[in-house]
Formats: C-alpha cells, structure tokens, sequence
C-alpha cells in the first residue's frame, strides 16, 4: 500500500456533486439518490479496479451514468428523441415579455437529451475537458464536442434567447434547473 | 452565450452540490465498511433489527 489515502475513505466528498449529476439525469429526487446509492455499492465493489492517482470524481460520475443508462433510462420508456426536435415542436412557447422567465431555463435544460443535461453537466458545470468526459462517456472526442455544441445552441432555441439577450436569473430558477422542481 | 448558459448551469449545479449529504449515505458507507471488516459477515441475513454494539 502507498501511503495515499483510501479512496473509499474520499468517496463521501464527492457525494454531493455525484447527487448534483444524478439529479439532473434523472429530474426526480428519489429517483436521483437510488441511482446515487447503486453507484455507491458499484463502486464500493469495484475499488480494486481504481487507479490511485487518477480522477476520483470522473471515475464515480462514469459508474454513476453508466448505471443510469443501464437501469433507469430504461424504467422510464421515454421516446427516444436524440436531436431534441421532438421537444422543441412539443414545447409551448413561453409568454415573451422580453424577459426570461426563470422556469424558461428549467424547462429548456429539462427538454434536452439525457445526453445533451448529461454533457452540459460534465463540460460546462464540471469542467471537465472534452478528452475526460468522451472517456466518461465511452465516445469520440468529437462526438462530445459536437454534442455539447449542440446541446448549448438547443437551449438557447429552447429559451428562445438571441445572441444579446442576456441569461439573467434568481438563484431559485438556476437551483430548479439541476434539482429539476416542479416551478414552485 | 455559451460562457453565459455554463456560467448559470454552473451557479445552478454548485448550489445543489451544497447541499448536506443525508443520513441514508453516511449510514450506508458506515455499512459497507463493516461488510469489508468482517468479509464472513452472513449477508443472507434479512433481520430488520441490527445489534447495537
């Protein structure tokens, strides 16, 4: 043994973005921390296989996102809508008051592709660089890109926010986004 | 635009990672550290009632 840390002894300080990310897949609460406690056990069970050194928290997120496309996406029997087209043309246009509605943030993040909240999560609020989350997610560098790309310009449709609007919003609406409430 | 929509996404996705971590997950990585100091633990025990020591 080195004399590095355990990781099963730092898994509990990535819990709460693991519940963060499970959140956003999932866009339900319960749902979200069954998924976080299946990853728990996974990864409980599979630390040998961790590489001390590397990426802690991408390790978690990829068993985390693997399980939910494993078992939860398939529980829900949601119609595959990979462009997001279908939920544009299903989507209502908000009220356009020239301002942004704080639910019109929550309900066009809530309209993407698991993919598209998947990716915007992983590279715009993680951080993580393109090459990390294409590991995470067992696709090409390219495919990430071009899927985070898209995933931008679809919630700015969705939003329907033109180059100079501006994304001003409350702390609540930004919170809805992730946590995936119902608007209060 | 782009930096704006990470930049919410962000303040979005930080707010909820403040969130405490419940008691189900303390509880549950307490278990799992037991399991692994006792590896003859009988898992095939489905009692409610755990022994408090």
């Amino acid at each position: 043994m080195t004399d590095s840390a355990d990781p099963r002894e730092e898994l509990i300080e990535h819990l709460p973005a693991m519940r963060a990310f499970a959140m956003s897949l999932t866009r339900n609460s319960a749902a979200a921390d069954d998924l976080v406690q299946d990853t728990i056990v996974k990864a409980w069970g599979k630390f040998d296989h961790f590489q001390t050194g590397t990426n802690l928290r991408a390790w978690l997120f990829t068993i985390l996102r693997n399980t939910y496309y494993s078992l939860y996406r398939k529980r829900r029997r949601e119609v595959e809508d990979p462009d997001g087209e279908m939920a544009g043309a299903m989507s209502e246009k908000p009220a356009h008051d020239g301002h942004l509605v704080m639910s019109d943030f929550r309900e066009a993040f809530a309209q993407l592709t698991d993919e598209q909240r998947e990716v915007l999560i992983l590279v715009g609020a993680e951080g993580f660089s393109y090459e990390d989350a294409a590991e995470m997610c067992g696709c090409a560098v390219g495919t990430i890109k071009s899927r985070t790309n898209r995933a931008r310009k679809r919630l700015a449709e969705l939003m329907h926010l033109d180059e100079d609007d501006s994304l001003d919003m409350t702390d609540a609406a930004t919170l809805a986004v992730v946590q995936g409430n119902p608007a209060a | 635009m782009n930096q704006q929509i990470d930049d919410n996404l962000r303040r979005v996705y930080d707010d909820a990672a403040r969130e405490p971590v419940p008691e189900r997950f303390t509880k549950l990585l307490e278990q799992l550290r037991q399991q692994e100091q006792k590896p003859c633990a009988p898992d095939s025990d489905t009692s409610p009632e755990d022994d408090d020591q």
